[in-house]
């Protein structure tokens, strides 16, 4: 084989593993993280028992998901029923591959990235992955054949479609910046020129606010709303299938934080490192870090806010989606048109 | 020892729960005889796993199985997912076809926007398989194939008479081509108006949605 | 790689597209049959762009998208108001203006 292909395939392989195994541990451990910090902000203990701290609660809940019975109701269409968590939990994962997590550095005499793929239109595969997530709640919710299910799914079908609009416009705004759509230019842009967050903060909370609406979190999450739907569009799931939902929920949440991180506040950078003059590897390694402790910013955010926050009423969602954000974002790419005229950014 | 043993049964008795989580007995006969296929092949001539050719075939071989699906499956939904198959087989075609910006545009616009569309309405209209295949009358059904015949007959025909032309050489043209920065350079110059115009025809078409789709007040 | 095997790809789903409006009956699956169609005519486009070497035909992709995107809004909204009227999406049974 071309030595060539062959050290790309390997490349690739071994990054494609690593990242995967990241992202499902921070999965993983996200799900205790929200049950402790819940627990902290509700002045109770939460899950302390499985190993030192409930460090191993994650694994004791894996295996149980593993090993209960799946229930499959007589009256679902089978084929879709099966195909819709693995649609929900695909997108989830795939979107993570074009961000980078830190800088390009030597090792083993190669220039490395710390990326899976750095591609031209990075920004647009994201827009891409996190359109897709929408057929897997839709088809759950259609073939449980259950009417709170197919309402989750109507709803939360509509939620994602409305927000992913002003989403998109808010990213429009970093992107006249940067002048570019891939990832790595937009980092660069920021480490140049100061983080996107200065300049462009409504941007960033249009942003923040529709990617809460797009991963169905608190206020946002009226598709499993409970109290009115039973659980939305996975009442009719249970067993490994029903756990997908909730990886795939938390997966979102990662790489949305990850995205936020990457789009607004500076990638992987740390301002002032290189005045410190380490080594390639150390400095490699300091970013990396700074890019998971930002992102571990976000994720705590994502819990403490659905602990703080009411759910919205259905009309109040659709008004804040179509008739606040989106005429904001509107008006932010004007002013983001402004600075990028008068060569501020 | 003991505790490899133990993680060993753990491992395997995991792979077995996931393997039933994921895939009913039938399924997951075939997918084994396929993955072991897929790696008797990759083992034999794995050169060949990695000339576009192969790849080229194998994605036209699934873009023409699913548009069949998307004609003949008596369930709407399933037509929907088999076209969404489809639009993902065409957009890999762009990548192939060196228009990048075009293939993410394709996943972003055909299956990111219309085929939710799709899928919204299904769902709004709780739409259920027909019983047997609805159809259209019989002169109609034996003209379809005709022209399906003669259509088919006359491309293959057309692209016989062009098999004297040149091969396209990848690598064998500017770099930018494909691009969002050059596509956008001529939709901005020599193509202003038209795109302008494009922009009044989506809102005329949403407008037009909206009056045609609402319910009557009063 | 040769240009012409994206030609009878695209020419095959044309012509499946095509049987698919004439044979079947639900409104819904036509209106795919349509977009089948067009993808056809994209996907023959930008083989030619490639040919060609030349954009335009990346331009006419990015017009038929937009077309499309239209249009489907429009059939959709269409076989709504039928299926309110009528209870149905059959084609057939949307005879009024027929003569």
């Amino acid at each position: 084989m071309d030595p060539d292909i062959a050290r790309v395939l390997v490349e690739s392989a071994v990054k494609i593993a690593l990242f995967f195994f990241i992202l499902l541990t921070v999965v993983a451990y996200m799900t205790l993280v929200e049950r402790r910090v819940s627990a902290w902000i509700q002045d109770r203990q939460g899950p302390n028992r499985v190993g030192p701290l409930g460090l191993l609660q994650p694994l004791a809940d894996g295996i149980k998901f593993l090993f209960k019975e799946e229930v499959t109701p007589p009256h679902v269409y089978r084929p879709v029923y099966l195909l819709a968590p693995m649609l929900i939990f695909v997108p989830a994962l795939v979107t993570f591959s074009v961000i980078p997590i830190g800088p390009a550095l030597e090792l083993f005499g190669q220039r490395v990235r710390l990326q899976i793929a750095d591609v031209d239109n990075g920004v647009l595969v994201i827009l891409a992955f996190a359109s897709m997530g929408v057929y897997g709640i839709a088809l759950a919710g259609w073939s449980s054949s259950n009417k709170y299910s197919l309402m989750g799914a109507l709803r939360s079908s509509a939620q994602l479609i409305s927000y992913e609009l002003a989403m998109g416009l808010s990213i429009v705004g970093v992107l006249m910046a940067a002048g570019s759509l891939r990832l790595n230019d937009i980092v660069q842009h920021q480490i140049e020129h100061g983080w996107n967050l200065i300049w462009q903060l409504p941007g960033f909370l249009i942003f923040l606010t529709a990617a809460f609406a797009e991963t169905n979190r608190l206020p946002f999450d009226l598709p499993e709303a409970e109290t009115e739907l039973v659980a939305g569009y996975h009442t009719e799931y249970s067993g490994m299938r029903f756990s997908m939902f909730y990886m795939a929920e938390y997966a979102n949440m990662v790489t949305a934080s990850a995205l936020a991180v990457t789009l607004y506040c500076g990638g992987y950078h740390v301002p002032g490192l290189h005045l410190l003059r380490l080594p390639e590897p150390a400095a490699a390694l300091v970013q990396v870090l700074a890019f998971g402790l930002k992102v571990g910013f976000f994720l705590f955010l994502y819990v403490w806010v659905r602990w703080t926050l009411p759910r919205f009423r259905y009309d109040q969602l659709m008004n804040l989606g179509w008739k606040v954000l989106l005429p904001v974002a509107v008006l932010h790419i004007l002013w983001v048109s402004f600075l990028v005229l008068m060569n501020w950014t | 020892m003991t505790i490899h043993l133990l993680l060993g049964l753990v491992l395997i008795l995991f792979v077995f729960a996931a393997v039933r989580a994921l895939a009913p007995s039938r399924a997951l006969l075939a997918g084994t005889v396929l993955g072991i296929g897929a790696l008797a092949l990759l083992a034999v001539n794995y050169q060949a796993l990695l000339s576009p050719e192969f790849w080229a075939g194998l994605i036209g071989f699934v873009a023409i199985l699913s548009a069949l699906m998307v004609v003949i499956h008596p369930n709407p939904m399933v037509s929907i997912l088999f076209l969404i198959v489809n639009l993902f087989c065409i957009a890999l075609f762009y990548l192939i076809l060196r228009a990048e910006f075009l293939a993410v545009l394709q996943i972003i616009i055909y299956a990111g926007a219309i085929m939710v569309l799709f899928v919204f309405v299904v769902m709004l209209l709780n739409l259920k398989a027909e019983e047997g295949l609805r159809l259209g009358g019989g002169p109609q059904r034996w003209g379809a194939l005709l022209l399906a015949v003669v259509f088919v007959l006359l491309m293959f025909h057309a692209l016989h008479d062009r098999s004297d032309q040149p091969y396209v050489e990848p690598g064998a043209f500017e770099s930018g081509f494909g691009s969002a920065r050059a596509l956008g350079g001529l939709l901005f110059s020599r193509y202003l108006v038209a795109f302008e115009a494009a922009s009044l025809l989506l809102i005329a078409g949403m407008v037009g949605a909206v009056v045609v789709a609402k319910r009557k007040v009063g | 790689m040769r240009v012409e095997f994206f030609l009878l790809i695209g020419a095959l789903l044309f012509t499946i597209g095509c049987a698919g409006v004439l044979i079947r009956r639900n409104a819904i699956v036509i209106l795919m049959c349509i977009e089948l169609m067009l993808n056809a005519v994209n996907l023959t486009f930008v083989a030619f762009a490639l040919e060609n070497q030349s954009m335009t035909g990346h331009i006419f992709v990015f017009f038929v998208m937009t077309v499309a995107a239209a249009e489907a809004a429009i059939g959709l909204a269409i076989v709504i108001a039928l299926f309110r009227r009528r209870r149905t999406t059959d084609v057939e049974d949307a005879s009024l203006m027929r003569w």
